[in-house]
């Protein structure tokens, strides 16, 4: 359902960034400008763990009272229970702080939309290709530190398999936990290959250390090229057809993602006050 | 007041600069043009000096991820904007949008300010709730962190941002170049200027606090 302008309101999108890397925040950049563009809230501004505007100045970003808050991040986890709410001073699904009103909405990566995406993001980077004939593989990190992310790519792995997208097979494949994606080929039955990476920016995984463990790269690269490892597809390797995406968080159409989980926000709230 | 009613109160009221930006606009603010401070005598010749022309605010964000020498300015109070370029705005909205990627929350730090909401963050506070591996940087002695303001804030080192933050609610900071700054890079009398407020440590500040920490404790170690 799209959502109903809220010309009163502010949405935040919130994101890591990184002292070391602009790319990092660039997406959220992005999707607040398309957010922007479509003229739903007064105001859309980004504000980062790492990066300018902190947190603990987002308050201070906007003239209005309403604010929605939208974790721009892959999985719930760390950030989106620990940090967010303890920077923001949020103390629980609506907060009063200091005059303001802020919704704290759940992060882009758990709504079912994001199913779409990733099919969409799969049959771009492989145009033409059957699904059938087809494997794709949704790769994240994977540590023990944070089973949520790896449980969000498992809900999206069933999600998809259950679509009738008709690939071959859907896995998840992880950087340091089983299965593991430097094994992608021997996870594929099929020829062709597709690999989605479920991050929201192309960061150091998705143009380095990932393109190493499919054996696309012989070793971590200059962050110069980052850019190229994307435009090479398809890779001839192990026998196989490989076609290798940029992180799906870097996709245009997150943007209604973000705007998905303001409105089943609302729905919810409408549902507890019945 | 609004951030918007601040801003237009302000530049009526004879403002013209924030950091490394000059601000010219028309009396009714919707023909305005902002320019590196170094670049305004460019900025006025005919052809515009040859400035490449910006319409979209949000090309502010472009034009200061990276200084001149290809540094990445993740701390936008550093006074290294690049030159070479003009934005042509036509609204109060678009100018704060820009404002806003140039120098993130600060017109939003100063409204508050001036209303007395402004919540500044302590030095301890701030480190105290760090994680991971800055979890280290709440251990830096007083000492360390009096000295890592002289070395890390003020214009000497490329921060034009003015200090509100103390050690914590009872330990100001000693006087010195930095801790004393405007938050006005340039010449320029205070009153024709925004000035860059800096109500908490930035993560630059943070990292460099982790590294004294650890040569402490080594020291105290040896
Ligand atoms: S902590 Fe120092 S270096 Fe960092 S923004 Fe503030 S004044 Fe500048």
């Amino acid at each position: 359902m799209p959502l109903a302008p809220k010309p009163e309101s502010a949405l935040f999108i919130v994101g890591h960034g990184s002292t070391e890397n602009p790319d990092s925040s660039t997406p959220y950049f992005d999707h607040a400008d398309e957010i922007r563009r479509r003229g739903l809230f007064k105001e859309v501004h980004c504000c980062f763990w790492k990066e300018e505007p902190s947190f603990r100045e987002a308050w201070y970003l906007t003239d209005c009272q309403e604010i929605y808050v939208v974790p721009d991040f892959i999985s719930e986890g760390y950030f989106t229970q620990d940090i967010i709410p303890r920077e923001f001073g949020l103390t629980g699904p609506t907060s009063d702080i200091r005059g303001k009103t802020f919704h704290y909405c759940q992060p882009v990566g758990v709504h079912a939309s994001m199913t779409g995406l990733l099919l969409r993001r799969a049959r771009e980077v492989a145009p033409g290709i059957d699904p059938a004939s087809t494997t794709l593989v949704i790769t994240g990190h994977g540590t023990g530190l944070n089973q949520n992310s790896t449980k969000a790519i498992r809900d999206q792995v069933d999600l998809i398999a259950a679509s009738g997208a008709g690939y071959a097979k859907v896995t998840d494949a992880y950087m340091e936990e089983q299965p593991f994606i430097a094994r992608w080929d021997e996870l594929a039955p099929t020829g062709n290959v597709v690999v989605v990476p479920f991050f929201i920016s192309d960061g150091a995984h998705s143009y380095q250390d990932i393109p190493v463990l499919l054996g696309i790269e012989p070793e971590v690269g200059l962050a110069a090229s980052q850019r190229e490892i994307f435009r090479h597809n398809p890779h001839h390797l192990r026998g196989k057809t490989l076609f290798y995406s940029s992180a799906i968080g870097t996709e245009r159409h997150l943007a209604d993602v973000i705007l998905d989980q303001v409105a089943d926000f609302d729905a919810r709230r409408a549902l507890a006050t019945a | 007041m609004s951030i918007l009613q601040f801003l237009s109160d302000s530049l009526r009221n004879g403002v013209h600069r924030i950091g490394q930006i000059e601000i010219q606009t028309n009396d009714s603010i919707d023909q305005i043009q902002l320019v590196h401070v170094d670049d305004i005598p460019l900025a006025a010749q005919p052809d515009q000096g040859g400035l490449k022309v910006h319409r979209d605010p949000e090309a502010a964000r472009d034009l200061s991820t990276f200084s001149e020498d290809g540094e990445y300015r993740f701390t936008k109070g550093q006074t290294n904007l690049r030159r070479g370029w003009l934005m042509e705005l036509s609204s109060l909205d678009e100018l704060r949008r820009a404002l806003d990627l140039f120098y993130p929350a600060a017109l939003g730090l100063l409204a508050a300010q001036k209303e007395g909401r402004l919540e500044i963050e302590h030095l301890r506070d701030k480190l105290n709730r760090q994680t991971g591996m800055y979890r280290f940087a709440r251990t830096i002695s007083d000492a360390g962190a009096q000295q890592l303001v002289r070395e890390v804030c003020g214009p000497a080192h490329q921060c034009a941002k003015r200090i509100l933050w103390q050690l914590d609610a009872t330990t100001s900071l000693e006087d010195s170049d930095a801790s004393r700054y405007s938050g006005i890079p340039g010449d320029i009398v205070e009153s024709e200027a925004f000035p860059l407020l800096c109500r908490e440590a930035c993560n630059h500040f943070v990292a460099e606090c982790r590294k004294v920490s650890k040569a402490e404790a080594d020291r105290a170690k040896a």
